[in-house]
């Protein structure tokens, strides 16, 4: 093994083993639970340590403020984040420092990583879409965690190439929807008149951090899949009915052997997208990468949440056991920077065929 | 790097991953007999054997041997390379029992006089080896096993029946699996033995399968003398032995070629059957495509491993698993598409890559073969998820 795959390993396990300060695994979720439904539904503590722990500004180059580290170490930490339940907006954060940095603005990118403002990417327009029409005067919808932005920053389309400007979420329009895990999720009609324009042109830049959000998000459902398995294995291994361990029946040890298969092809499926961007991949390989990897993570991550609920049977539906909250938080990432059918749709049109 | 010379360096671990790779595919291009190209059944000796000896000739029969042991000691990252290689080419299986599973077998647990005897007359072709482990009462249950063989004087005496001996016709030598002590647990009492085809009291009879091929055969045991020299290792040792050498079918069962052979085979079908733009078979088209781009993944994860020098757990059954379960629903789907051609004994229009029956057929043992999906999900449960037995 080469001294890169070495350093690769090792900083891959550094961020893992930091990761455990704020989502330990397998630790109580009373943190998670107490904030839910609360405003804006998570700690700004927490994502303060965040920055600290230098999370935000991870894939951004240590020449801004960043860690330079690349793709493989954000979804080993999204996949931490996921285990823990975490409910801080880091992947929307982390998009939004990619976006920061490449604009003259670096004080606000500074405060961002440091974990001190909550940035917020007011990019989309319409449901399961990665694109960015950036019309000046339209509703930028599903905002993760909008009720705790302190800025918003809105692509706007000027000819061919799309401005940033910056907004305070203090006294903007931003209408907050509830989310399914106890979360929010906001619409934003920004007046452009009260915002600062921080960039010329992020139009490329922003078509790249989509993606490595799309990846991110993966690494987070990856995450949710094998600490819910996990716990379901757990149970599997305890609860008897009829007399013995329900572990013991063939037809519930078969469905866990194909859920573990399914969680296999995930991790297959997004360690090898994030290696593929990490090696500098461009292009249509690089978002086809990005695609498979989505695509799996969220068929595959849907399919093993919903069964984790059946194999706990009665008690997996109630909110008191802590399995539901991993099928609600999946559900609000599922379709996150794109559905499984948006994500195979891209997959098909981009990616060239073998010929065999 | 090493320079490419026309002569062939001494040790082709010296050469970098790219020119080795281009150097074995080179080679193969130029001496593969374009006859044999992705066979669409299981081929005999007398028809794969001129590739054999291609291969032996050239010296890289047995890449994964040791250089003592005519070899070619290629490391694992080159053999993974090498193994690449041959299934982009779409060669044919070789009888390679000997190479893949006796070879390793006696380099491992053989004596010297057991190496010397028999792995020179694998690399050159003299022995064809099978494999004697299913019986008819021992399928999934392997170690249920009950052909015995008792020992009387020097001489095993070896009675009963095997069975899915993979081309035992074509085999002139067979290692096999036998009870050697009834009254051990049932993993405990069985040993290796070799045991030359030509023995009297060994009957053959093939098997016709779905495909209306013999590639299967029943053997029969009735009071075969095998010199007791001819047992390998340790006496009732021989499952621990048997399970080891698994983990290389388990992988190669894995590998992701007969499900992207099929799906290339698939886009054919859909072009000429007209359904190619319908929308609802694009649909299933996308699904099949990222299911087999993702066991490629996690295929690749897997070699990675062995690239490093681990060795495979049994985890891998994952791969056997979804592979074969990949290539069954490409195959439904072809099956599907066909329209009345589902019903059709040949491929259709005389063309090898119209041919949806015959894999819908080819892809129905892939399943129940190398330990059923069923077996691989009892292994993963309880050795992977340590779900109580």
């Amino acid at each position: 093994m080469s001294a890169a795959t070495d350093d690769r390993t090792e900083s891959i396990r550094m961020i893992r083993d930091s990761a455990g300060a704020v989502a330990p695994r397998g630790g109580d979720n009373k943190r998670v639970r107490a904030l839910r439904f609360t405003s804006p539904g998570f700690s700004r503590e927490v994502f303060s340590e965040m920055g600290a722990l230098g999370w935000i500004g991870l894939a951004v180059g240590e020449d801004v403020g960043g860690a330079g580290l690349g793709l493989s170490e954000a979804v080993a930490l999204a996949e931490e984040i996921g285990a823990g339940l975490a409910p801080e907006p880091l992947v929307p954060a982390m998009l939004s420092a990619r976006l920061l940095a490449a604009a003259d603005d670096r004080a606000l990118l500074a405060s961002l990583l440091a974990g001190e403002k909550v940035v917020l990417t007011a990019w989309q327009e319409r449901a399961d879409s990665l694109a960015v029409p950036g019309t000046p005067d339209a509703p930028r919808v599903f905002i993760p965690m909008a009720a705790g932005a302190d800025t918003f920053l809105l692509p706007v389309r000027e000819a061919n190439r799309i401005a940033l400007h910056a907004l305070p979420a203090a006294g903007a329009d931003v209408t907050i929807e509830k989310a399914m895990d106890g979360g929010s999720i906001g619409t934003l009609r920004g007046d452009l008149s009260r915002a600062t324009r921080v960039a010329d042109d992020v139009g490329a830049v922003l078509e790249q951090a989509l993606d490595e959000a799309a990846l991110a998000t993966s690494g987070l459902m990856l995450g949710l899949m094998e600490r819910a398995f996990e716990m379901t294995l757990g149970y599997l291994r305890t609860r008897q009915q009829f007399g013995r361990i329900i572990g013991t029946f063939q037809s519930l040890q078969h469905r866990a052997a194909d859920l573990k298969i399914h969680i296999a092809l995930t991790r297959a499926a997004v360690e090898s997208a994030a290696a593929v961007l990490d090696s500098g991949a461009t292009g249509a390989v690089r978002q086809a990468a990005v695609s498979k990897a989505k695509h799996r993570a969220a068929e595959s991550g849907l399919l093993v949440l919903r069964q984790c609920i059946q194999l706990h049977g009665g008690i997996g539906y109630t909110d008191e056991y802590d399995v539901g909250l991993y099928l609600r938080r999946g559900m609000v990432i599922a379709n996150q920077y794109g559905s499984a059918t948006l994500h195979r749709r891209r997959f098909m049109a981009l990616a060239p065929e073998d010929v065999e | 790097m090493v320079a490419i010379t026309p002569n062939e360096p001494a040790d082709l671990n010296l050469l970098d991953d790219d020119t080795f790779r281009t150097h074995i595919r080179r080679w193969i291009v130029a001496n593969y007999p374009a006859e044999l190209l992705n066979p669409p059944k299981r081929l005999h000796w007398n028809e794969n054997k001129p590739w054999y000896f291609k291969l032996a000739e050239k010296g890289w029969l047995c890449p994964g041997w040791p250089r003592q042991f005519g070899g070619l000691g290629l490391s694992p990252a080159k053999q993974i390379i090498f193994t690449e290689e041959i299934e982009r080419h779409g060669c044919a299986r070789t009888n390679d029992h000997g190479i893949v599973m006796v070879g390793p077998l006696l380099i491992n647990h053989g004596t010297p006089e057991q190496q010397q005897e028999f792995l020179p007359k694998i690399l050159s072709g003299e022995h064809v080896w099978c494999q004697g482990y299913s019986e008819p009462n021992a399928g999934s249950d392997l170690a249920a096993l009950r052909t015995e063989a008792v020992l009387d004087g020097d001489t095993y005496i070896v009675n009963g029946q095997k069975t899915w001996t993979t081309l035992a016709m074509d085999a002139n030598w067979c290692f096999l699996l036998v009870r050697t002590d009834k009254a051990a647990k049932k993993q405990e009492g069985i040993s290796f033995l070799l045991v030359d085809m030509a023995t009297p009291g060994i009957t053959v009879k093939p098997i016709i399968n779905l495909e209306y091929h013999d590639e299967f055969c029943e053997v029969f045991f009735d009071n075969v003398r095998v010199p007791a020299r001819n047992l390998v290792g340790t006496p009732n040792r021989g499952w621990d032995m048997a399970k080891a050498l698994l983990s290389f079918e388990r992988i190669y069962l894995g590998s992701p070629r007969l499900s992207a052979y099929a799906f290339a085979r698939l886009r054919q079908l859909a072009e000429r059957m007209g359904v190619w733009e319908d929308a609802a078979f694009q649909e299933t088209y996308g699904r099949l495509r990222l299911d087999l781009e993702d066991l490629k993944s996690l295929y690749g994860s897997f070699v990675d491993k062995l690239r490093r020098g681990e060795t495979l757990g049994p985890d891998v059954s994952m791969l056997k698993i979804f592979q074969t379960e990949l290539f069954q629903r490409i195959t439904d789907t072809m099956l599907e598409i066909a329209g009345e051609n589902a019903g059709l004994l040949e491929p259709m229009e005389g063309n090898r890559n119209l041919n949806p029956t015959g894999l819908y057929i080819q892809a129905r043992p892939a399943t129940i073969y190398g330990g059923s999906n069923e077996i691989q999900r009892n292994i993963l449960s309880k050795n992977v998820l340590g779900l109580p037995g």
